[in-house]
């Protein structure tokens, strides 16, 4: 009786599961397909969106030429986004991921006719798919899962290292020999380079040679093999964890999904931790000082970046949220509980095109990051970090940290002021009538430069006035004025830097204006009443860029010639960049970028122009 | 090479430019070619490149690869049969560059050039005659600009007109014995009557790569 009962529980619970998870699927939305392993995802909500862009004005635009290339591999011509069958009523998610073996990127989205769907994508295959209701098709690279009224597209790359080491511990297993001949002499860098060398001498050609018996592959045919394998296998792991066991990103990571609720244009999804975990960079923490990088992993736990588009009236917010676990967000706040110094504000002009202030409390952050992160140090048994950390302690111990962050405080601020004519010198040759003997003579000619002002907080006026005291004794390039120090042919070897010291800010500037006229700030020339306002609420950062004027002031001569023709296009557009952030605590900062403009014509027409401007100039100056 | 081509590039496509070729030709056809190219009108704008890693996708070389191609030329045009006593002057505060070399005749100065900057370009130039700038018969010097640098000005857009305007192209040509005549109108004949310059801006230069050519016949010995 108890064995029939356990029977029956057992086929009842099968059964809750399965239709729990057939009901689940049946219920769910692009979003639901996206693979755990997606550490970057940006969400467009194509209804949200369509009502602001229309699909007609879309497709028209010269760079859709290029998505509907790379979306439909080239080979339906004259298709676009709109006739593809896609249903514009779910979301259209773009993701990429990494593991420690494979790469994972692709899209999920609504399919509303399979038909149309296929007119596109008509060069997928069927693939025989493991599972009712689900249907595979397949090219060389991409998977096409579709399943009821929803489908992912995705490209699985196994990485370069881990089809070596698959490839190589079968092919050794085997007992083969070395692949290669590493003492055949290699060709040099310069042949390589060299087309016309390569192409004239067949022997730097080295390609693998058949095996003898033909039903026996090569190296590189076995690691062609391993490389299809490996991609099979995880594409069937994939499978099965969304529509098996129902995992995916939207259940996995509950931060993403709430996301997903907010009314915006389009989300992003950036796992900083987990993208850590797969960087490749750390690999040397990874393989020789592994708890010291599982320090470092519990240090990123809980860092996430996520961000809303919207498209609003006559401007675009790009609101940006980054969440962090308690360790690093204990140094974060640390960092960011500064106040504001209002000195700065004096010195940004009111006509600035281009500026920003900066304003952390660097003390408290180094103190809170030694008391975090060198416990970490200390704990771990390697004589280079040992001898590390006890640098590192004796510099605490020893070193007058009030008078080192008195002198930089952290905070600071930044000036683009337009162009300026600056005073440089110039060679001229010269002949002489009689003889045309040859001549120099040294004049004075202008060249036009960028102006930038760059200054910070300090209480140490002292310190950076006995460095420049001692630097024009040995140098007659530094020179001391009534309000500033100048270095001459400091900046691009052509004109000077001007250095003043007001004693609560360092300011160092190419602009001899403000060294000469306004050593004491532009004061009513200053930044607006409404513009101070906003940066002095803007938590720890705050940027402002308008950019008719930037672009407009910008000397393109100075660039290259395609981004002087960019910038050249750019101009005459209306426009203001404004980078605003909240107070940070433990737990997040938050960020708003938001481009605004004048005109009457919509955001999404007046966004979608840019991007169109720069692809033109880009495809049409190769 | 690719990295000295580049800063050819940055000298002659995007900055106010100098150049002076000044030959000295003795009555038995050896003599001296002096050449100098003079960027310091541009150098903030030179400095700002170099501070650059690359430049439409080309890496910007620093001023140590300048230098070792620069001195890569020399040593390989000091090789060649009849150059002697090349030197380079490289100031790279104003960015003028200086170079002089002795020549046993016209021919082995241009085959010593021509095979110099193959070498170092992995470039074929041609050989043939017509690609000879220079020529002498003891008592008339037939000139031009070397078309490896007029291709350069050509190659100049016509949007930076204004900076070519600035640029100068000054060829001088001296002589051990007076000269009787030469042909190009822009030409000015030096007071002791032994020099003959030519100067045109680089935009005049560009539109007429043969505004600088001049046949100079000298008195006879």
């Amino acid at each position: 009786m108890s064995q029939l009962f356990k029977m029956v529980l057992g086929l009842v619970s099968t059964t809750l599961i399965c239709t729990a998870t057939q009901a689940q699927l049946q219920s769910i939305q692009s979003e639901q397909l996206l693979p755990k392993d997606a550490v970057t995802v940006f969400s467009i909500n194509n209804i949200s969106l369509l009502q602001k862009i229309s699909m007609d004005d879309l497709v028209n635009y010269e760079f859709m030429s290029e998505v509907h290339q790379e979306l439909f591999d080239g080979s339906t011509s004259g298709k676009t986004l709109k006739d593809a069958g896609l249903d514009f009523n779910q979301r259209l998610n773009l993701f990429y991921g990494k593991s420690n073996t494979h790469e994972l990127t692709g899209f999920t989205f609504g399919v509303a006719n399979k038909t149309a769907l296929f007119e596109v994508f008509d060069d997928f295959q069927v693939v025989e798919s493991p599972l009712t209701g689900l249907e595979i098709y397949g090219t060389f690279f991409n998977q096409l899962l579709i399943y009821d009224n929803k489908a992912i597209l995705i490209r699985i790359e196994p990485t370069m290292e881990h089809i070596d080491a698959v490839t190589d511990s079968i092919w050794y297993a085997r007992g083969n020999e070395m692949p290669f001949d590493f003492f055949e002499e290699a060709p040099q860098e310069e042949q390589i380079l060299d087309e016309q060398t390569f192409e004239d001498n067949p022997n730097t050609n080295v390609f693998p040679e058949a095996t003898e018996n033909p039903a026996v592959k090569n190296y590189y045919e076995l690691r062609d093999s391993v490389q299809v394998m490996l991609q099979q296998a995880e594409l069937t792991r994939v499978i099965d964890e969304i529509f098996v066991k129902g995992i995916n990103l939207y259940n996995f990571d509950p931060r993403f999904a709430a996301q997903l609720t907010h009314n915006a244009e389009g989300v992003f999804y950036l796992d900083n931790a987990r993208n850590l975990d797969k960087s490749e960079g750390l690999w040397y923490f990874q393989t020789v000082l592994p708890s010291l990088y599982k320090d470092i992993q519990e240090l990123y736990a809980g860092n996430v970046i996520l961000g809303d588009l919207f498209l609003r009236d006559n401007q675009v917010d790009f609101e940006v949220e980054a969440q962090y676990g308690p360790a690093l967000g204990s140094i974060y706040s640390q960092m960011n509980d500064a106040k504001f110094d209002q000195n700065v504000l004096a010195y940004i002009p009111a006509e600035s095109p281009a500026y920003f202030t900066y304003n952390i409390n660097l003390e408290q952050a180094y103190e809170q990051a030694y008391k975090v992160l060198l416990p970490l140090l200390s704990d771990e048994k390697n004589a280079q970090i040992a001898m590390n950390v006890l640098t590192l302690e004796l510099l605490n111990e020893f070193i007058n940290k009030e008078a080192l962050f008195d002198t930089y405080k952290g905070s600071m601020f930044g000036t683009f002021n337009g162009i300026k004519k600056v005073k440089t010198k110039k060679i001229e040759f010269s002949y002489d009538e009689e003889t045309f003997a040859y001549q120099e003579t040294e004049t004075e000619t202008e060249a036009e430069m960028p102006i930038f002002t760059l200054g910070f907080s300090t209480a140490r006026a002292d310190v950076p006035e006995l460095v420049l005291k001692h630097m024009s004794r040995l140098s007659s390039r530094v020179q001391r004025f009534e309000n500033y120090w100048r270095i001459d042919n400091a900046i691009l070897d052509a004109a000077p830097l001007y250095i003043i010291n007001t004693g609560k800010l360092l300011i160092f500037t190419n602009d001899e204006d403000l060294a000469r006229l306004h050593p004491k700030g532009y004061g009513k020339g200053a930044l607006g009443k409404k513009q101070c306002k906003a940066a002095k609420q803007s938590g720890f950062m705050y940027g402002s860029v308008d950019i008719p004027k930037t672009l407009d002031g910008f000397p393109t001569e100075v660039l290259t010639p395609r981004n002087a023709e960019i910038v050249s296009s750019l101009k005459g557009k209306s426009g203001q960049i404004t980078l605003t952030s909240s107070e940070t605590n433990t737990e997040h900062t938050t960020f708003k970028i938001s481009y605004s403009f004048e005109g009457t014509e919509s955001t999404g027409k007046h966004l979608l122009d840019l991007v169109n401007s720069l692809y033109l100039i880009y495809t049409l100056n190769p | 090479m690719k990295y000295f081509l580049v800063f050819l590039l940055i000298g002659l496509f995007s900055a106010c430019i100098e150049i002076s070729d000044d030959l000295t030709l003795n009555n038995d056809g050896s003599g001296t070619l002096r050449y100098k190219i003079n960027l310091s009108a541009s150098k903030v704008k030179v400095n700002s490149i170099l501070a650059l890693d690359s430049l439409d996708g080309k890496p910007v070389p620093s001023k140590a690869q300048i230098s070792a191609k620069i001195n890569e030329f020399v040593r390989i045009l000091d090789a060649q049969v009849g150059i002697s006593n090349v030197l380079v002057e490289e100031n790279y505060t104003d960015f003028i560059f200086k170079f002089s070399c002795d020549f046993s005749s016209i021919r082995n100065l241009q085959d010593g050039i021509k095979l110099s900057i193959a070498q170092i370009s992995n470039e074929k130039i041609s050989t043939s005659a017509d690609q000879f700038w220079l020529s002498w018969d003891g008592n008339t010097l037939v000139r031009s600009i070397p078309s490896y640098i007029t291709q350069q000005i050509k190659n100049y857009k016509l949007e930076d007109a204004e900076l070519l305007k600035e640029g100068v192209y000054t060829s001088i040509a001296r002589f051990e014995r007076p000269v009787a005549s030469f042909e190009n109108k822009l030409g000015t004949l030096s007071k002791n009557q032994l020099a003959v310059m030519v100067r045109t801006n680089t935009f005049d230069l560009k539109e007429n790569q043969h505004l600088l050519d001049n046949t100079i016949v000298l008195t006879p010995r």
